[in-house]
């Protein structure tokens, strides 16, 4: 049952080296290593075939016709042969929340360039995109809304022809400030900018569809972080019964949210091969990724904020627009992004007041899907940036600002302005910690003797990060998808091994050593003993899926639950070969320990399954498998936070930004493997540098994109990512298995606002800030340019 | 994302290469490093394909005190390693080390690289800076083509069809010659935003200012106005916009401050 | 089909593939080593980093046939290797791996700073890393695990310093000595000029104007034949023609870099201003990219001998074409296509040679050669001028 309050060494006294808490190598690793993991390119079967997507070149076209071409149209597929498909709708839950359907392939109109026409069948991948090319489409161009601010506007052409305008949503959190904004002594105000950007896992999404007939069931293997969801959102597609289809999540090469989405090529691929009697394949080019699914972060800000002359915050007064793209995707809606921009723009900060309006914006763009931290690498760029905007306007250390106005950590657990529950922490200790690892008294010494074109700068930022979330708040965003219990199954093999089956899934995250170690933890099974399915819904209990930095904490808590449960039946068993009671017996280190006596747990499973006629008829039921049901003790969610501190060097004549250090505080409660959560961390600050410096999409007033080659989208690399130094505190959670808490996003939130802040910290002396993301080059040196023109006018 | 179907042959002779490429449809492939990424992105779309890198030809090298020759096929890592003569001071070794990354130094071509003509190329830049000359081949004689005039514009050259570049004649400055190279780059083996080198060799009275990444040819600036003073004024009609040029005057200063070791020499 | 032997982990491997094939597809589904990974299939992730005779190359770019004969190793064929088998304990150790889809190209690369560059310290590393991206490490495990086993060889026999390439004699058979005649004028360095920038800073508008020492009625005769306009863009071809709606092609090409649009043109005239107006449109089917363009013309008399021509032509790309970041070089590919377009019809109405007929569009194949007649052309203009 919920929140069984086991803390790390409960059950496995002694330090076994593989519990809670151990940098266990991972047990996933060496299949990597050997080039022998599976993931869908990889996979062949008997008569599949391959498709390639014709793909709109515009943004915004009204569909005239579409030319098969005569020799093999029996081979091309449009929206007129998808018989029966239904669209993909994600309806958000909040009222004024206007609806889009988003067919698997377009029909009347295209919505945005790389949305999917008609798809071509053939032998081989090569055969099928000669094959499109053949494809005649003819189209009416519309206006495109390539910018959320112009969408917005009244007399803006539509997405969506019915709505009568382009919000999908338009929400408001109330507050008179009108007063405030009369007396307040510092008044800040910032407009931010932040770019569209394309998550870009190095494996690209990819589905293979067969059906198959002895089952009668849809067997769909695909790159998903969310097996059952897009069972349940494909299955409304196909219009199936669930239990006829099946999906495999094999090795994924990455996710960050990509993958956490129903794909309408995932609904073409699934009515294909029912249709056409054989497998089907398509895997997703990096050409179709960036063309057509640059697809989150973009988000502009008009923000008042309101302090009083010690820099103590008063009152935050926010306008935010998201652009949502053309349709609301399955499952997050088009509006997860914004609602998170209302309940988490306060921060880790205190205020009096606080007032957000925000907007979700359908543009010509791809459906916004939820990237590493949803909308907190934004919503923390916003408020860090105003930080610091008032520590200029009132002469003070920005660190000391944010210390002012930090929840202090005797105010835990603490309902901050937006009734977020911060669980537990000491948020300024993590502060001055990073304060103190970057030498700000020498780097401000040095900046005060600098006169070259080499300027330095210090930037902070600390954020919290809600994660593994539950029912009461994502119903209260809106969301179609509201997670409940999260379950897992724990089994032991006659031979004593125990499988975990778990209905996440795990693509990078390390989960099949973690929950091994959490099985460990309450079993004392060698983990070399433990197997972790996952990412399969015939062999694993539902489950929403990896995401919103909640499996260590939600699929860590189940297995937990599962293995304490199950253990609960070893122990009767045991107890009973131990001829003892078994409240008399307990579980240490793989056996049942009653006094010196023991029996293994391998010596259960063994007589359980295989030597029954040793034990008595009313022993245990239920057997040695278990579905073990969790929540958390609240559901408000775990709060690890961390503080970012980074010095940078801008070269004011080229603009080149160079990270010269960057530390961090981090806390995730207990942590379970704190090699994987550093791995975490280190990953996500990589992202994170991308967000800053890096990526971004650019449309022109067309709408067509700009960056489709990676040569032209840039990923950071080895040489743009430092060494990081991380620092962690251990603040349980009081609400999570272990004290454990989701950290899976952090590392990405921070750096765009602490690079972004230590950039305009060094160009502050000459006057000139970069308000958008990511802080190019040509946007510094445009920016000292135009700051000379003035001068010079 | 897969090619167009093509032929691809692999011809054993200059003579049979020649022909093969002057065939309408046909595109010579050295190392493929520029050509691979537009074939897979279709918009590069030949009906053959004719494979240059392994010419007898084209390898191999030529030292003398006045030029070293490079076989046109002769690959950006070979040159980086050394395995070739260079200037002093290493100069071709340190410009062959910072093309791309390095599995795509090990296929690509110094002659590849320089018939590709992107107006972002690190060979094409330095060399022109260098006084450099390709030497081609036809069934009927050759050309010398000084580089400064061998590029028409992004990704064309004079070649004319069925011509074939054999070998890059590079010329060995005078004593005490100064060079500089500098490029701004977002990542490394990034395309360049800005570039320039420069060439000072005093005892040949030479000064050689190259900027690249014009979106077109590369811009030679010789003599008095090989000084980076005078390179926004001759990017005023390029295209690139104001930011950029100021980008470019900023390398052309680096590179010449790199050349003149701070010193700035008299033109 | 072509037949392609080679050696791959050190067995004889003959395959039938379509010439097309890249090395990368062969060794993934013909031989079933999928180790091999393909990340972006334009090299730059290094995903797909496999050795040829022994060196790191992308083999998503590489051709299968033109590997004909050689060597190479994948991450299956490195399994027994001594230096990979340091290189898996260090990436486990120092947790270099998290989803595992860049892992083999990055063994690969790891394997060779390892063998070239055992000196090589943390910047080192990373510099020799820059062309392999990871989305889920932030690189530092990676680095570590690197320098690990670095660290674990120092003092071993430092690497054979590979040999100097064989000497060569390259006699040239000069037929003459002629400089080449590009565009670049050397004595300004100025390049071809550029349009105006759009409203965005797109490169979609351009302007022309043409001093003509033509009597402006003959002007506006020669404008009023489709025929003789059409002529004057490189590489376009009348189709058809009915009254003022023409259907037509036109190739062009940069360099490698080809498009074929096929589509229609209306034009209309307004005598008495003389003035017109002709919007096309048309897509170039092999990448789906759309083209469309209007311009504007009017002829401006200059008292009764000369008259001015003015062009204002916009033009919008959509689709795959349009969708490369390096701007200046659509802007000024399409900058010169308008110039030409001018030079060639100031020839015309000056009376001089006709411009190149559209050789070769039955082929279907590009306008390398008129393209670059019709910029020679230019290039003389500009001289005489």
């Amino acid at each position: 049952m919920a929140g069984d309050g086991i803390r790390a060494g409960d059950t496995a006294p002694g330090n076994t080296g593989q519990g809670v808490g151990h940098s266990v190598p991972r047990k996933e690793d060496d299949r990597y290593l050997r080039g022998t993991g599976e993931y869908v390119g990889d996979i062949r079967l008997a008569g599949m075939r391959e498709l390639a997507f014709v793909r709109s070149p515009y943004a915004h076209a009204r569909l005239v016709s579409i030319r098969k071409p005569a020799d093999a149209a029996h081979l091309v597929f449009t929206a007129d042969d998808l018989c029966d498909v239904l669209p993909i709708i994600a309806n958000s839950g909040l009222p004024g929340f206007k609806s889009s359907a988003q067919p698997a392939l377009a029909s009347g109109k295209v919505r945005h360039v790389g949305e999917a026409v008609a798809v071509c069948v053939a032998d081989t991948r090569a055969e099928a995109e000669d094959l499109a090319a053949a494809v005649i489409v003819e189209y009416d161009e519309l206006p495109a809304l390539s910018d959320m601010l112009d969408a917005a506007r009244p007399d803006a052409p539509l997405v969506h022809d019915h709505w009568g305008d382009n919000l999908f949503l338009q929400t408001r959190v109330e507050a008179d400030l009108a007063e405030i904004a009369r007396t307040a002594p510092v008044v800040v105000r910032r407009t931010l900018r932040t770019a569209r950007q394309c998550m870009s896992p190095m494996e690209g999404r990819g589905v293979i569809a067969r059906w198959e007939a002895r089952l009668e069931q849809l067997v769909l293997t695909t790159s998903t972080q969310m097996p059952h969801i897009v069972r349940t959102g494909l299955a409304g597609c196909l219009g199936l019964p669930e239990e006829q289809v099946r999906i495999i999540a094999p090795d994924v090469g990455g996710g960050f949210g990509y993958k956490g989405i129903l794909l309408p090529e995932e609904v073409c691929a699934g009515f294909l091969a029912r249709h056409l009697g054989h497998p089907v394949r398509w895997i997703e080019d990096r050409r179709e990724q960036l063309a057509g699914n640059a697809n989150c972060r973009e988000h502009h800000y008009d923000l008042t904020a309101y302090a009083d002359a010690d820099g103590r915050l008063i009152a935050l007064d926010a306008d935010a627009s998201v652009d949502a793209g053309a349709y609301s995707i399955y499952p997050f809606s088009a509006c997860l992004e914004a609602a998170q921009v209302a309940s988490i723009l306060p921060g880790p900060y205190r205020m009096d007041a606080y007032r957000c309006v925000t907007r979700s914006v359908a543009t010509n763009k791809a459906g916004i899907v939820p990237y590493r931290g949803v909308a907190r690498a934004g919503v923390c760029y916003a408020m860090e940036t105003m930080m610091d905007a008032i520590a200029a306007e009132t002469g003070l250390a920005p660190h000391l600002v944010r210390l002012r106005n930090l929840v202090p950590a005797d105010a835990m657990p603490f309902d901050n302005i937006t009734n977020k529950h911060f669980d537990s922490g000491d948020y300024p200790e993590a502060l001055r910690r990073v304060v103190a690892a970057i030498d700000v008294e020498g780097v401000r010494r040095r900046q005060a003797v600098q006169d070259g074109p080499v300027r330095l700068g210090i930037g902070f930022a600390i954020f919290c990060e809600q994660g593994a979330h539950g029912t009461s708040v994502y119903h209260g965003w809106g969301i179609p998808m509201v997670p409940g219990f999260e379950q897992a199954v724990a089994r032991l093999t006659p031979d004593g091994g125990l499988e975990l089956r778990v209905g996440i899934q795990s693509h990078g995250q390390g989960l099949e050593t973690t929950l091994a170690q959490v099985g460990h933890e309450i079993l004392g099974i060698s983990i070399e003993r433990i197997r972790v399915v996952h990412g399969d819904t015939a062999l694993t209990p539902y489950s929403t899926g990896t995401w919103g930095s909640r499996c260590m904490v939600m699929a860590g808590g189940a297995v937990a639950t599962a293995c304490r449960e199950l253990g609960e039946r070893i122990l009767a068993i045991g107890a009973h070969l131990l001829q003892v009671a078994p409240d008399a017996a307990r579980i240490e280190r793989g056996q049942v320990v009653c006094g010196a006596r023991t029996v293994s747990i391998s010596e259960v499973a063994r007589t359980w399954y295989l030597r029954p006629q040793e034990l008595p008829a009313d022993v245990c039921s239920g057997g040695l498998e278990i579905t073990g049901g969790y929540k958390t003790l609240r559901d408000t969610g775990t709060f690890s936070y961390a503080a970012h501190a980074v010095v940078v060097s801008v070269d004011t004549e080229l603009g080149d930004v160079a990270i010269l250090d960057y530390a961090i505080c981090e806390d995730g409660g207990v942590l379970v493997n704190p090699m994987i959560v550093d791995g975490q961390v280190h990953g996500g600050v990589a992202q994170g540098i991308g967000t800053a410096l890096y990526e971004e999409m650019p449309f022109d007033s067309a709408g067509q994109p700009l960056a489709t080659t990676l040569a032209d989208y840039m990923l950071p690399g080895a040489t743009e990512v430092p060494a990081l130094r991380v620092d962690h505190m251990v603040t349980p959670s009081p609400y999570s298995a272990f004290g454990q808490k989701g950290i899976g996003e952090g590392g990405a939130i921070g750096p765009p606002a602490a690079i972004a802040n230590a950039v305009n910290d060094a160009l502050r002396p000459l006057g000139v800030s970069v308000d958008r993301l990511p802080i190019t080059p040509h946007r510094i040196v445009q920016a000292l340019m135009d700051r000379c023109d003035r001068g010079v006018s | 994302m897969k090619p167009v179907a093509f032929d691809h042959d692999c011809p054993v002779t200059l003579e049979e290469a020649a022909r093969l490429i002057a065939r309408p449809g046909a595109r010579p492939i050295a190392g493929g490093q520029s050509l691979g990424p537009m074939l897979n992105f279709r918009v590069a779309r030949p009906d053959h394909l004719v494979a240059l890198a392994a010419l007898a030809g084209l390898t191999g090298v030529e030292d003398t005190a006045q030029v070293i020759t490079l076989g046109a096929a002769t690959c950006h890592a070979a040159i980086e390693d050394g395995r070739v003569p260079d200037l002093p001071g290493g100069v071709l070794s340190r410009i062959a080390g910072g093309i791309a990354y390095r599995a795509v130094r090990n296929r690509g071509t110094i002659g590849g690289s320089l018939c590709h003509a992107d107006p972002g190329a690190d060979w094409l830049i330095t060399l022109t800076a260098l006084d450099a000359s390709v030497l081609t081949w036809t069934p009927s004689g050759g050309r010398m083509i000084p580089l400064a005039g061998f590029v028409t514009g992004a990704f064309r050259t004079v070649l004319a069809a069925g011509e074939i570049v054999q070998a890059v004649h590079i010329p060995r400055p005078g004593p005490g010659f100064g060079w500089g190279y500098v490029k701004a780059c977002r990542k490394p083996g990034e395309f360049a935003h800005a570039m320039a080198a420069l060439l000072v060799d005093p005892a040949r009275g030479v000064r050689r200012l190259v900027i690249g990444a014009t979106g077109g040819a590369p811009v030679l600036l010789q003599g008095v106005r090989a000084d980076p003073a005078c390179v926004g004024d001759a990017l005023a009609g390029s295209g690139l916009g104001r930011v950029e040029r100021r980008m470019q005057a900023v390398v052309a200063a680096r590179a010449l401050a790199q050349a003149t070791n701070g010193r700035v020499m008299p033109a | 089909m072509t037949r392609v032997t080679l050696t791959i982990n050190e067995r004889t491997r003959g395959a039938d593939i379509a010439p097309r094939t890249s090395l990368a597809d062969l060794l993934r589904d013909t031989h079933l080593l999928t180790g091999t990974h393909l990340g972006c299939e334009h090299g730059v992730c290094g995903a797909c980093t496999i050795l040829l005779d022994g060196a790191p190359v992308r083999s998503c770019i590489t051709g299968a046939v033109a590997c004909a004969g050689r060597s190479v190793r994948t991450i299956e064929g490195l399994a027994e290797d001594a230096v990979v088998a340091e290189l898996r304990a260090a990436f486990t150790a120092e947790h270099a791996l998290q989803c595992g889809y860049c892992t083999p190209g990055m063994l690969v690369t790891a394997r060779d700073i390892v063998l070239r560059l055992p000196g090589a310290d943390e910047a080192r590393v990373r510099l020799e890393l820059a062309g392999n991206l990871c989305r889920c490490t932030g690189y530092g495990g990676i680095v570590r695990a690197i320098l690990r086993v670095l660290d674990a060889r120092r003092g071993e026999a430092a690497p054979v310093r590979p040999a100097p390439l064989p000497a060569a004699r390259f006699a040239p058979r000069l037929r003459d000595t002629g400089a080449g005649t590009g565009v670049m004028d050397p004595a300004t360095g100025a390049p071809v000029a550029a349009p105006d920038a759009g409203p965005d800073g797109a490169p979609d508008r351009m302007r022309q104007v043409l001093m003509l020492d033509v009597p402006a009625d003959q002007v506006w005769a020669a404008v009023r034949d489709p025929v003789l306009v059409v002529e004057c863009v490189p590489g376009a071809r009348l189709l058809s023609r009915q009254d003022d709606r023409l259907v037509g092609e036109m190739r062009v090409s940069l360099g490698p870099i080809q498009a074929a649009f096929g589509g229609e043109a209306t034009v209309e005239y307004r005598t008495d201003a003389m003035s017109g107006r002709l919007v096309c449109r048309g897509q170039d089917q092999a990448s789906g990219t759309r083209l469309s363009g209007e311009a504007e013309f009017h002829v401006i008399p200059d008292g009764a001998e000369r008259c001015r021509l003015e062009m204002d032509m916009r033009y919008a790309l959509r689709g795959p074409l349009a969708q490369f970041g390096r701007g200046p070089v659509v802007q000024v590919f399409a900058t010169e296509i308008a110039r030409t377009v001018g030079a060639s019809l100031q020839a015309r109405l000056r009376g001089e040679a006709a411009p190149a007929p559209p050789a070769r569009l039955g082929a279907g194949r590009l306008m390398v050669r008129i393209v670059w007649r019709a910029l020679k052309r230019l290039v003389s203009f500009r001289h005489d001028g």
